[in-house]
């Protein structure tokens, strides 16, 4: 017990520290006396303030089973973004920079403003070849193509992410977390290559994050722990191929509750993700690769204590068929366990309680894209899905009455500044 | 006047779709290599040689002398500029350019802050912003 009061106060002065340090950087940024010095031509001393924000409201609509909300029926007005970001750049080689997200999207995202982002950046070397430099604070976690500028919509090749790498349904977990960074970047006539590493600790105290680890919400607490992240990331320089390569090592525990099923057991998740992209002029193609492995231990439970890999992977064209306009295509994969990809022998373990199809979903997507104007953008896109593997247990607390082929329809508009 | 100025509106404006790369007199520099300007374009370089910041000006995502500048300059699409201004602006990790609404602003813009560093078509040019050449 007292140990779990220890505990749980560490969590909350972690929180608290990146919460003054986010706030900190964002008031900095935002009652800075020249905000928009950029407006006083004649000022050579532009203090580098920079405010940019966006707001959308989607619109999700599906034939069975719930995302993002009660979407079957009329469908679900519950998914909405709005995020303002302030970077303050007092000194050429110091930068502060955060962002607020209200977020709402079903019940894993139930609204309310969290600290996105908020950290401090000091660049120690920035030459025509090369770049070093330190964050410290609460940072993205460098995952992927797309997992940095996840929440907001004119950063995405489509309304949804690609499921089977951009869980929603675990987002927390991935999302951002606390601690130090470095990055490097070296610049040559063959290429660009950018390097972020990062010791952490990540954000474990959501309900989504404890049912995505323990299955369902528990008495007890998940506890951060220290993790590691890294991304190296190559793109030629006029940024036809990129190519990246990263991965993470998350680590959390649990602190049970009196007279709890689940002892204290630990958690560690080590995915890798393969990304690769070709931009031409009308057209992009890109691929993202994961494998996903997970570990529990010691929380002297059958059904918990295991060692899966997952597997995912997609592929996605966009076609920009008409000035302003763009086409997506894509198919996206997700195996919850490469060794039991049609999730039968889960199926079995679970005493045919839980379907083998909430263990795999394959996706394919089409949608259209129009930038209205610079700021304004205006999205719809079409899902057919087999599998259920990424839908939120919040939004669909009884997976066995899932359906397994499925269709989603959403709808999205965005405003930027 | 209205001679002279009839005379060098028939011969430069028309179709001849020139862009220029143009900073402020205060950087000393009359000539960048193409993968330079890509890193101060893309936001990566924060400062010129002598330490003084580099301020970047663009024209709206989709004025058409901001796509010629994009793909003769830089060599990339603007979609691809856009891309990455984003990733920069929305994780924190840097800053946008400042994007300016007209030509005019832009001139105004370049030659009032030092640092500055912009583009604007050949008629465009004038005494207050320095042209610098660009190494293919």
């Amino acid at each position: 017990m007292i140990a779990s009061k220890l505990s749980m106060s560490t969590n909350n002065y972690k929180t608290s520290v990146t919460a003054v340090l986010g706030c900190t950087a964002l008031v900095c940024a935002l009652s800075s006396p020249k905000s928009h010095a950029d407006e006083h031509p004649d000022s050579d001393h532009l203090n580098q303030l920079r405010v940019h924000g966006f707001l959308s409201q989607g619109y999700v609509k599906t034939n069975k089973n719930n995302f993002f909300g009660k979407s079957t029926g009329d469908g679900s007005f519950d998914f909405r973004e709005i995020g303002l970001t302030a970077s303050l750049r007092p000194l050429s080689k110091l930068q502060l920079s955060g962002q607020l997200l209200h977020r709402s999207a079903g019940e894993g995202s139930r609204g309310g403003i969290r600290i996105d982002f908020g950290f401090l950046d000091y660049n120690f070397i920035n030459t025509p070849d090369t770049e070093f430099g330190m964050r410290l604070g609460r940072m993205k976690n460098p995952l992927g193509f797309y997992n940095d500028t996840r929440d907001v919509p004119f950063t995405r090749p489509s309304i949804l992410l690609p499921q089977s790498i951009y869980f929603d349904r675990t987002r927390n977990l991935a999302l951002a977390s606390d601690g130090a960074q470095l990055y490097g970047e070296s610049r040559a006539d063959w290429g660009n290559i950018t390097a972020q590493f990062g010791t952490v600790f990540p954000q474990v105290d959501d309900r989504d994050t404890e049912v995505a680890i323990l299955h369902r919400r528990r008495p007890g607490d998940l506890e951060t722990k220290l993790s590691y992240i890294g991304r190296i990331a190559y793109e030629q320089v006029d940024g036809r191929f990129r190519l990246a390569v990263s991965g993470a090592q998350v680590n959390a525990g649990y602190d049970p509750a009196i007279d709890d099923e689940l002892a204290s057991g630990s958690f560690k998740f080590t995915p890798l993700i393969l990304s690769a992209q070709y931009n031409a002029e009308k057209w992009s193609i890109t691929s993202e690769y994961a494998l996903r492995m997970f570990r529990w231990k010691n929380f002297d439970h059958p059904l918990i204590d295991q060692k899966l890999t997952g597997e995912s992977i997609y592929v996605q064209g966009i076609y920009r068929f008409f000035p302003n306009w763009e086409a997506v295509l894509r198919y996206d994969l997700l195996f919850t366990d490469r060794k039991d990809r049609d999730g039968q022998k889960f199926h079995m373990q679970t005493n045919r309680q839980l379907p083998a199809h909430s263990r795999f979903a394959k996706d394919l997507t089409f949608g259209l894209r129009w930038n209205a104007t610079p700021a304004i953008m205006l999205s719809a896109e079409y899902h057919r899905i087999n599998g259920t593997a990424w839908l939120s247990p919040l939004d669909n607390p009884d997976q066995s009455i899932t359906g397994r082929n499925w269709n989603l329809f959403a709808f999205q508009a965005s405003y930027r500044f | 006047m209205l001679l002279a100025s009839f005379f060098f509106v028939g011969n430069v404006l028309p179709a001849d779709n020139t862009v220029e790369t143009v900073v402020h007199p205060s950087v000393n520099t009359e000539q960048l290599s193409k993968n330079l300007l890509r890193s101060i374009f893309g936001m990566r370089l924060r400062t010129w040689q002598d330490g003084l910041p580099i301020r970047v000006f663009v024209l709206p995502d989709d004025a058409p002398l901001h796509s010629l500048f994009a793909k003769r300059k830089l060599n990339i699409f603007p979609y691809q500029l856009r891309a990455a201004w984003d990733r920069l602006i929305f994780s924190g990790t840097g800053q946008a350019p400042i994007t300016v609404q007209s030509e005019e602003e832009m001139r105004l813009r370049v030659s009032t802050t030092p640092g500055a560093i912009g583009y604007l078509s050949g008629t465009q040019i004038d005494d207050s912003v320095q042209i610098v050449h660009v190494d293919q």
